[in-house]
Formats: C-alpha cells, structure tokens, sequence
C-alpha cells in the first residue's frame, strides 16, 4: 500500500478516536434522559478554557488541569440538566432543543465576555513518531489511546455497575424501570454528570490539538452529531463505531480527492445512511 | 479577570465605545458645534474573525474617530460612530446593514472585514444608494467588473497580494535557493471563500505568467477540524515553498499539524488575515514562525516615517502611541492599522470635504468627494496613495494607489522584504534551524 495512503488511513482512525469520546457523552446522556444536548460542543469549549486557564494562567500541572476539568464540566452537565433541562422533561422536544440551544450561546457568548475572542493555546506539543515514512501525531496518538481507555472506563461502569445497569435499563425502558424500583431523576442526574464528565474528557484530548476560542464548538460539533445520528442516537456502541467511520472517510476521502471533497463523501454517506437506516448504521 | 486584559464591564463598553467619542469629544475637545455626523462602523467583534483581525481593525477605528473628534470633527461638527457585530456571520452582516441603513438611516457604512460579507454587502449598498467604504476585505471579485457606483475600497485587493507573494519568490529564487524562479515548486493552501479563493487564484495566475509549477493547489474549510491529510499530500508533492490563505483557527492547526505531520519547506508565505496576527503566531508557536512571511498592506510601524509626506509620520507616531496605550501589543497588527488608516481616509479626505461642500453627508456627495480624492504615494500612515478607479472601469471603486508588500517574521516583529526597493533582504530559505525548515 503506498505509504501516504497509510499514512490518511492512520490519521483517520486517530480522528474518529477523537470524534468518539464526545459522541459517546452526547449519545449517553441522549440515550437515557430522551434529550438532545445541542450545546454539548460548547460544553467541552468550556473545559477547554478551564485547562488552559488553569495551565497557563494559573500554574498547574497539566495533568491536574486535566484532573481538574473532568469534575469542571460535569457539575456544568449537572447544573444543564437541573436548570433547564429537568423543567421541561414533559415539554415538546422542540422546546427542549431550542432551550438547550439557548444554553450554546449563553456559553459562547459568556466566553466572550470573560476571555475575549483571542485564540489561546496550551503551546504543548508531542513530538512526532515517524515509522518508515508514516508520520504519527504523537499529540493524536496520546490523545486516541486516552479516548479508548476513556471509553473502556465507561463501557465498565455500564456494565459491571449498578448504577451503570440501570442506565442501561432506563435507556432500554422509560416507562417500565421506575415500576421495578428505579428513580429516573437519580439516573438522569448521573447520566447528565457522566455525560458531562466525557465532555471534559474530550476537552482534555482537543486543548492539545486546537486553539481555543468562544466558536471552536463549530469545528466538532456538527460533525459529532452527525456521528450520532448515523451511528444511531442513544447507541453508544453505534456512535462510537460511526466516529471511526466518519474520520477514515473524511482522511482518505480527502487523500484521494481535495479536503472539501472528502466531507461531501462524508455527507453523501451520513444521507444514503439515513435513508437506508433511518434509526442508525448500528441499530437493532 | 483582568489577567487577560478584560473585565465584563470593559467589554460591555468596547461594544458601546464607538458611540461614545461624540459626547467624549463635545467634553474634551473642540468639536462643539452642530449636530453629529453619523457613521457605520461595522466589523466582527464576536465569531472566529474577531480574533483574527476583525477586533483590531475596530479598535484601530476607533482611535481614528476619537483623534478625528479631538481634532474638531468637520468644522465642529462630531462624528459619531454607530456600531454594528456581524459576529462572523454573513447573514448577521445583512441583517445589521439593513438596520444600518433602515432604522439608523445611515449613508455610509464603513469597516467590513470578511470578503465573504463584503461580496453579498456590496449589491446591497449600491442598490440603496448608499456608500459603502471598505476597510479591509480584499477579495478582487467584490469590485471586478461590477461598476459599482457607491462601493469603494481605499485598501489593496487580492490580486496585488498574489502578485507579492510571487514576485518576491521569482525575485529571490535564484540568489537565495539556487533555482530558477520556473524551478520553484510551489503548493497553495486556501480557506474556501471569497478571501481564500480570490487570493489562490492571484498566486496561480501570477505563477503561471512566470512558469513557476504549482505542485498542489487545494482549499479547506476555514473550520475544518482536521488537516492532517492535506498535510501529507503536501509532504507527497514535496513543495518547495507553501503559500497559505486563511484566518486563525486553520493557520494554527495546519502548523501545528504540518510539525507533527513531518512536512518541511524552504519557506511559507501567509496571505494577511490570521497571517497578520503575528503576536498570536509568536505567542503560539514561539520561535517556530520566526522567517516566515506574509503579505499585506503594511503595518505603519514597519514605514521609515519620515520618508512619508510632511505630517503624516506624525499621525503615525500618534496612533501608535495611542494604540498601544489602550491595547498592550508588542507590535500591532496591520488590522490595526488599516483600520486606523482607511477610516481617517474617509474622515479626512472624503467626509470633511464633502460636508464642507454641501452641508450634509449624503451617500452622492459622499461619493463624489471620493472620486475627487487624490493622495500621493507616501500621504497616508500605511504608505500608500489613494486615487480610486472610476465608474466604467473594471476596478471601479478600487483605490489604485494600494500597496501590499511581503512581510518577514523575527521575533515577534515583522520587516519589509518587498518591494526589495523598500525593504530589507530576505531570508529564505528557512534557517536550519526551524522546526520546518527543508533539510
């Protein structure tokens, strides 16, 4: 195989790694509380400045920024769902959506008001692995392996839990769950901190690879829903499998055509996708 | 929350700041008598062009306005700046003009930073009849053969930036990298809008005129969240020289990327906008951007003031010592001054003149005090003169006295390198010892 072609292939899984974490949170908490989270981007936004600030500004190490903006961003999904997501649980969906919608800009437009619209960066870089003449981001790479572990964590809570077992029953069944004992506002308080914990995961591997600003959610955001949908909203396991689909089609897709063809593949697939699953690629 | 320069309160005021000058200046200064000369000032204060030139061009507005106040306005007459976001947004832009213009009843907006808001703007302004004054966007394709009546741009356009950028490399080529200028590879790299495009397509025209062969020509979203891709097709094609096009978040991820991803050049040329922001460059990438160039209209800093045409060094020296006291840059971006520059055009040369003669400020006779304009090379702080191209010519509005020169980086400052009549030597290729240099 020519070894540029490897090289996109690789480069491609190392994105769809970093696609998959905040899929993950979105199709989690999406999966269990029934609503979409339209400002979950901007959610892991804020964990970006809380490292930066807290490396940078204030002289942490960057491992304890990083310690530091997991628990940051989950009591941020904690309050989103206290504040303005549990009061409309029995509202239209749309609703929902508009008013988390609402909290996107409110964050956006926060972050301009505190730390302007600079463009600030962490000035950590890895150096490269160059394996033949295959280049490895050693910055994705550390980044890729944390999202694996990130995701082998949560898959064991889900699993080997009681509280992750009942997640997984609420998502399963809303209606019945609470008749056998469950609380749902305990679990959707835990899914929204989880989900909130894996936006400030997410955080932590994006710092290290873009310059945070107010706007940098539009970079992911959109394209992480699409992951979500095309894997399957509420299905984890789909939307992280999708992450990985959708990053080698937009690396390999651009190698072999230009970088703007390579997300018209990526939206033609995501369509013909829809159409042919309309509830996901990974659906039962 | 000082540390960074900003406190909520300070922010809330920036927005506001622009319409404060005229009661500042009846308190302060001897602009007293008469009612205010409204003027539109539109650019991005939120959104990803903020920080990628948008918020100093404002901020060096702004400082035109004070100082244009402070010096008496238009006989006492103040000007009183109406301000609009466009949030990095091309229908926010729209909306925000036709309040600009339906609510405020305004005859001129000035500013516009992004080409992709001044091209869908400039149909509009000149259906209405009223002017529109270009501060910044440079895309050819808002003028080229459009015949606008009421769009004018004192500052250069794209094609002039594609011009730098290759004569500079055909001009050094052979002494600087032992090659014949049609022996220099080349590989264009461009945001896809209007900017990116209209400038991309420049290099490729001034290239092919010289024979120099462009190994990869390719564009991306400004907002893409990967380019590691197109990192190894340039690391494929093997350039010799990378010229870029586009704003901040895609420069400092192709860096970043194109370090990590292996990829080495003899040099890299950037194309204003986020390549102008070079205390954000050096504060990200330190010593690493240090040789690179860019194009753009220069930053008055770089100018021999004193080879300007009498006063204007003095108006230099004043904007800057102004400038820096409010924002604390080691060395300003050109935004700051194109703002600074192009808005005390309009003040000075077209408003003064054309209230004096009329009375008022509407859009025609603005209009016809632009056409009357005639600045000689060396009568404004960024260098050049202004004389703009007539209705019925295919640049019809375009200042055709705009210079752009080719910038070089070294420590968190930047020199001329050409015009080499203007300039000092380049460095080229890449010392070896940058992280990107050819080895």
């Amino acid at each position: 195989m020519d070894s540029f072609l490897l090289e996109a292939l690789v480069n491609g899984i190392l994105l769809g790694g970093v696609f998959a974490l905040p899929a993950l949170g979105l199709n989690l908490v999406f999966g269990v509380v029934d609503v979409v989270w339209l400002c979950y981007a901007e959610l892991v936004m804020v964990g970006m400045y809380a490292v930066w600030f807290l490396y940078t500004q204030a002289g942490w190490p960057l491992w304890v920024a990083f310690a530091a903006c997991l628990p940051v961003v989950s009591v941020l999904g904690l309050l989103l769902h206290l504040l303005v997501v549990r009061p409309l649980l029995a509202a239209p969906p749309i609703n929902q959506v508009l008013a988390t919608g609402g909290v996107l800009f409110l964050l956006q437009g926060a972050m301009t008001l505190i730390f302007r619209t600079d463009f600030r960066s962490l000035g950590v870089d890895m150096p490269p692995m160059e394996v033949g003449e295959i280049f490895v981001s050693g910055t994705k790479l550390a980044a890729f392996c944390a999202a694996l572990v990130g995701a082998a964590l949560l898959w064991a809570f889900l699993k080997f839990t009681y509280v992750g077992t009942a997640i997984r029953a609420i998502a399963r069944d809303r209606e019945v769950m609470p008749l056998m004992g469950v609380d749902p506002q305990r679990i959707y308080l835990i899914a929204s901190a989880v989900g909130g914990a894996l936006a400030g995961l997410a955080a932590c591997l994006l710092v290290v690879q873009l310059d945070v600003h107010p706007f940098v959610g539009l970079s992911f955001g959109p394209i992480t829903f699409m992951i979500c949908v095309m894997g399957g909203l509420g299905n984890m396991l789909g939307g992280f499998l999708a992450a990985f689909i959708m990053g080698i089609i937009v690396s390999v897709g651009g190698f072999w055509g230009t970088t703007e063809f390579s997300y018209v593949v990526a939206f033609g697939f995501f369509i013909v996708t829809i159409f042919a699953r309309p509830r996901g690629l990974f659906a039962r | 929350m000082t540390a960074f320069g900003t406190t909520r309160r300070g922010l809330l005021g920036a927005g506001a700041a622009l319409t404060i000058p005229a009661s500042v200046a009846r308190a302060q200064g001897p602009a007293r008598g008469g009612d205010p000369l409204r003027v539109g000032v539109m650019t991005d204060l939120s959104g990803p062009f903020a920080g990628a030139g948008s918020q100093p061009l404002f901020w060096g507005a702004e400082v035109a306005i004070e100082l244009f106040n402070e010096r008496g306005g238009v006989d006492g007459r103040p000007v009183q700046a109406v301000t609009a976001d466009s949030q990095s947004k091309a229908d926010v832009a729209i909306n925000e003009m036709e309040r600009l213009l339906g609510q405020e009843r305004l005859e001129v907006v000035t500013g516009i930073y992004s080409s992709a808001h001044a091209v869908p703007l400039s149909g509009r302004f000149e259906q209405s009849r009223k002017m529109m004054w270009i501060t910044s966007a440079i895309a050819t394709a808002v003028l080229k053969d459009k015949n606008f009546r009421y769009v004018f741009r004192p500052t250069v356009h794209s094609d002039q930036y594609g011009e730098g950028s290759i004569s500079a490399i055909a001009d050094n080529a052979q002494a600087k990298l032992g090659l014949a200028p049609d022996k220099v590879k080349l590989g264009v790299i461009y945001e896809d809008g209007p900017y990116g495009t209209g400038v991309a397509s420049a290099i490729e025209a001034n290239a092919k005129s010289r024979n120099m062969p462009i190994v990869l020509k390719e564009a991306y979203s400004s907002t893409a969240p990967d380019l590691s891709t197109l990192v190894t097709k340039l690391r494929r094609e093997r350039p010799d020289i990378v010229l870029q096009v586009g704003y901040n978040p895609d420069i400092t991820l192709f860096l970043r990327q194109a370090k990590s991803g292996g990829l080495r050049f003899k040099m890299l040329i950037g194309h204003g906008a986020g390549w102008s922001q070079i205390d954000r460059l050096t504060e990200t990438f330190g010593q690493d951007v240090n040789f690179m160039c860019n194009v753009d209209p220069a930053a008055t800093q770089m100018l021999d003031w004193s080879k300007l045409q009498p006063g204007v060094g003095d108006l230099a020296k004043t904007f800057m010592d102004r400038f820096q006291a409010k924002h604390k840059l080691s060395d300003p971006p050109t935004h700051a001054s194109m703002g600074f520059n192009n808005t005390w055009i309009f003040l000075e040369h077209v408003l003064r003149p054309a209230v004096r003669k009329t009375g008022g400020m509407t859009a025609d006779a603005l209009r016809e005090a632009a056409l009357q304009v005639d600045v000689p090379t060396g009568g404004t702080i960024q260098g050049y003169g202004v004389k703009f191209v007539p209705p019925g010519n295919p640049m019809a509005g375009q200042n055709e006295r705009s210079i752009a020169v080719v910038m070089q980086f070294e420590n968190g400052k930047s020199k001329v390198v050409w015009p080499t009549s203007l300039g000092q030597p380049i460095v080229m290729p890449l010392p070896a010892g940058n992280a990107y240099a050819a080895r």
